[in-house]
């Protein structure tokens, strides 16, 4: 397909000024979070459903591939062009359209910002759960995408436990509601299906998600450890007496020193690990849960205990976990994040295997696990320069993942599959599985033009991961 | 007996054993579907076996039924073709139990009550409280997506499942999400196959995420003079920082009902008298900070709450919750009513339809889910009411943003009604999921949704 005409055609559709064509302006969209690919013919900025609807409907006729996009905060690759194609950034559809306390919904655009929408509904005391650490920059459409995670979501759900309704563009330009502002409507459950369906099922142009009231109170604490293994079974301590806290985080000593370096959140220099607790709720449930933490991690060794005292303090506590991956950049030229997730009780057995994988291809790792949920992000440091290094960051990188899958977990927690791990997908499921997936995805997306080759294995490579740092 | 099951009735066997197979007549008459009876029921012991005898009817061109004990098999529209029933109630073990990562994996056939049962030795469960009470089966109640009034404080089915094996018609048992809490490889099949009513799949498998146990609760009563009252009370406890396990608004009738009087329209009180029960959990401390706020609260409406003793409260919340059944289980009531709604509709729904059965000689016994959204409605009179009386129900949950299903009734009356309501634009789809799941329309062929 020829670019100008695709160009002419986009413009009927919109208005000039939001159709990008020119290479400088089309660099910017070769990459995600993850990695870079190669450039799109063009990006597209729909204002509306309507543009939305129209732009797909041209793409199926000419055949052109459709790569939706938000903030392009993703990790896997899923907001990057493989085949060719445009991208159609949601970025102008950031409307907050309805908020309805009573019913405890809002209605939004997909380009709104995770954090805006929670800003937006602080000052009447309520919350959107789902926090992922770049919640300052991406956007909820992305966040359906992808059923993104965070640190808070160990106690409360992922964004598919808050999001109960969608507007839907389908690849043929057809526009479909799902679901609803309340639970139960009949039929199928279209909407928990869409999201983390990673773009390749229908665009969403609008979504209903749940606002949840702020708790009474919260509070954070630091547990700081001499022994890795002593952070660990803490966790595995907290998860086997019942204790939910709202988040659990872990950094080992590496990781922390760099992070410290980088965002001064006052973590212990010395120190061989620490856990980020928190828990939320009535004042009295809060400050039973916390003396239960305490006891828990001094019972298993833990140096010392903080607990926050103030807004402040706790903000800079999370600060220093939110901003880990930037602060990573002072150690390495660049770093490798995975997204594996085991059960929780092989914590420890994880933890050795990773340092085993550390030696086997000397490339260093930092440690930073949403512990509390098993989901880890093993950060392999390495020089994108040496091709030796970026091989063997690779290898560790799928070793580690295949050992997650060994132990009984997932190959990815929140990051999603996109276009590193799709070839990974035989790991842990059958061609049967992958089949009916097929299939599924066929009801939706028949031509394939909407985001070709993410998720689903391409049955062209055998099982490797893939990225390409530039 | 039909030609076409006498000789799968041998295939069948071939798979399960013969004894394992059966065409007796009083044995099919027990699974029977609004009055349909199949031509022979299979009893099926493995994921395998599963898929194998689904396989095996849609090669044969059969409809397949698949249950367990049955409490939710009145849910649907009237089946268009019912050849062979697939029992599950042989597939009750548990796969796969990690207490300490709070993760089990159980076959459908285990009755719910066992499953918290077997769970209760760690002080653990499913935090669920769904129609049909212990008897509901694992697969059942995620085939119904059974949620009750617990959904407010700990989410429903969908929230709790991890993963699932499902068996297709294809013969294949196919797996989808996992036995991890926090997991994105792939499209998430099992919410598709949550609320699905056994028509898609069948569900071998379910890994569930595990709660501690809430052994402390407290339950208090509030009686408040009007829905206007009990609306501000909904408002009021769900601004505030408390969140109960779960309330919920009884009307009159629903309060005669649980009390032990017969039902019968002039022997249901009228619009009148509402009770509010509220139940939370937490160490004693918690309960008191619930007790003095709740009581606040309810002061301010002029509704003073009252503290009931445990053994008397576990005895509301059983039936309370499994109302749609109970109903029909123990006082004969034949036309129940799910409505489902934005929370703030839900009140207004309960005084609405109280109105407009009354205008039709039909009492009411009502129950809301308050802060989530449902209503649940037995209606009692001398007659079958008119299908009018449906339709205008319906329109009522529609006007207020909602939807309206007949989850029981006569066969008679669902000849002439619309079980589910209408479609949306959103319909076309599910059909051809339909189509990818199930193309010869084996698996409970014409019950769901659109007669799907």
């Amino acid at each position: 397909m020829a670019t100008d005409s695709l160009v002419r055609d986009l413009t009927r559709i919109t208005a000039p000024d939001r159709v990008l064509s020119s290479p400088e302006d089309l660099m910017l969209y070769e990459y995600d979070a993850l990695s870079s690919r190669q450039a799109p013919q063009a990006v597209v900025f729909p204002e509306s459903t309507q543009e939305v609807a129209a732009i797909v409907k041209l793409a199926a006729r000419l055949g052109v591939p459709v790569v939706a996009r938000g903030a392009g905060t993703g990790l896997s690759g899923g907001a990057v062009v493989t085949e060719g194609g445009l991208v159609l950034s949601l970025a102008r559809m950031k409307k907050i359209l309805e908020i309805d306390f009573e019913n405890l919904r809002a209605r939004v655009q997909p380009g709104v910002v995770n954090l805006d929408l929670t800003l937006a509904v602080a000052d009447q005391g309520y919350c959107y759960v789902p926090d992922p650490s770049s919640q300052k920059a991406c956007t909820l459409g992305g966040n359906v995408a992808e059923n993104s995670g965070g640190p808070h979501t160990l106690c409360s759900g992922v964004t598919t436990n808050h999001v109960l309704g969608l507007e839907v563009v389908l690849p043929d330009g057809g526009v479909i509601r799902t679901g609803g502002k309340y639970w139960d409507r009949p039929g199928y459950d279209l909407t928990g299906l869409l999201v983390g369906s990673e773009g390749t099922l229908g665009i969403v142009t609008e979504i209903i998600v749940r606002l949840t009231r702020r708790p009474d109170d919260v509070k954070t604490l630091l547990a700081i450890y001499d022994r890795v293994a002593d952070a660990t079974a803490t966790v595995a301590a907290v998860t086997a007496r019942g204790i939910t806290p709202a988040a659990l985080e872990m950094m080992d000593g590496f990781t922390l020193r760099a992070i410290e370096a980088a965002t001064h959140a006052g973590y212990p220099l010395d120190s061989a690990a620490v856990l980020l607790l928190e828990v939320e709720g009535l004042k009295e449930e809060v400050d039973e849960a916390a003396l239960a933490l305490d006891t828990v991690a001094r019972e298993n060794h833990a140096r010392e205990v903080r607990t926050a005292r103030t807004a402040e303090e706790r903000d800079l506590l999370w600060r220093g976990r939110k901003n880990a991956f930037g602060a990573m950049g002072r150690l390495s030229p660049n770093f490798y994040v995975q997204d594996g997730v085991i059960p929780r009780t092989r914590l420890v057995e994880m933890l050795d295997y990773i340092g085993e994988v550390e030696q086997r291809f000397g490339q260093r790792v930092g440690n930073i696990f949403h512990a509390g949920d098993g989901n880890l992000h093993p950060l392999i440091m390495f020089d994108a320069r040496n091709p030796e290094e970026q091989r063997r960051t690779l290898l560790a990188a799928e070793a580690i993942i295949t050992k997650c899958v060994e132990l009984g977990g997932s190959i990815t927690g929140e990051h999603g599959v996109g276009i590193e791990k799709n070839e990974l997908m035989p790991l842990t499921f059958s061609e049967d599985d992958l089949g009916l997936m097929r299939r599924i995805k066929a009801v939706f997306n028949p031509q394939g033009t909407l985001n070709p080759g993410k998720v689903l294995p391409s049955g062209k490579m055998c099982g490797e991961l893939r990225i390409q740092v530039s | 007996m039909s030609r076409a099951t006498v000789g799968t009735e041998t295939d069948f066997a071939a798979i399960v054993g013969e004894s394992r197979v059966s065409a007796d007549t009083a044995t099919c008459a027990g699974f029977a579907v609004d009055g349909v009876r199949p031509h022979c029921v299979v009893y099926a012991a493995s994921a395998e076996q599963v898929a194998e005898v689904l396989r095996c009817a849609a090669s044969h061109e059969l409809a397949v039924i698949p249950s367990r004990n049955g409490t939710k098999l009145a849910i649907g529209n009237p089946p268009r073709r019912y050849d062979v029933a697939l029992s599950l109630k042989d597939m009750n073990r548990v796969w796969y139990y990690e207490p300490d990562d709070l993760v089990v994996s159980v076959e459908p056939g285990m009755k719910f009550g066992d499953l918290q049962h077997f769970l209760g030795r760690h002080n653990l469960w499913v935090p669920l409280d769904p129609a049909g009470g212990e008897r509901a089966s694992v697969g059942g109640l995620l085939a119904a997506n059974a949620a009750g009034p617990l959904r407010l404080h700990f989410g429903g089915p969908r929230d709790m499942v991890l993963g699932m094996k499902i068996a297709t018609v294809d013969g294949k048992v196919v797996k989808t999400g996992g036995r991890v809490v926090k997991n994105v490889a792939g499209y998430d099949l099992a919410k598709l196959l949550i609320g699905s009513y056994g028509t898609l799949g069948v569900i071998v498998e379910a890994t569930f995420k595990l709660y501690p146990r809430v052994v402390e609760r407290a339950t208090w009563l509030v009686e408040p003079a009007s829905l206007a009252t009990t609306r501000s009370l909904r408002r009021d406890i769900l601004r505030s920082p408390l969140r109960p396990l779960r309330m919920t608004l009884l009307n009159a009738g629903a309060q005669a009902l649980l009390k032990g009087e017969e039902p019968g329209p002039d022997r249901l009180p009228g619009a009148a008298g509402f009770q509010v029960w509220i139940e939370a959990g937490g160490s004693e401390r918690v309960i008191a900070r619930y007790s003095s706020e709740l009581g606040a609260l309810g002061a301010k409406l002029g509704a003073p709450l009252r503290r009931i003793e445990d053994d008397i409260a576990a005895k509301i919340w059983e039936p309370i919750a499994d109302f749609g059944v109970w109903l029909t289980r123990e006082k004969q009531v034949p036309v129940i009513l799910r409505a489902a709604m934005p929370i703030a509709a839900a009140e207004e729904f309960l005084e609405r339809a109280e109105r407009e059965a009354q205008t039709e000689n039909c009492a009411v016994a009502g129950i809301v889910q308050l802060g989530v959204g449902v209503v649940e409605l037995g209606l009692v009179s001398d007659r079958d009411p008119r299908p009018e009386l449906i339709a205008s129900l319906r329109h009522s949950a529609t006007s207020l943003g909602g939807n309206l299903a007949v989850t029981r009734c006569p066969a008679e009356l669902k000849a002439q009604i619309e079980v589910w309501g209408p479609p949306g634009d959103d319909f076309e789809v599910m059909r051809k999921l339909k189509a990818a799941w199930d193309p010869r329309n084996t698996l409970s062929p014409g019950r769901f949704f659109g007669g799907v």
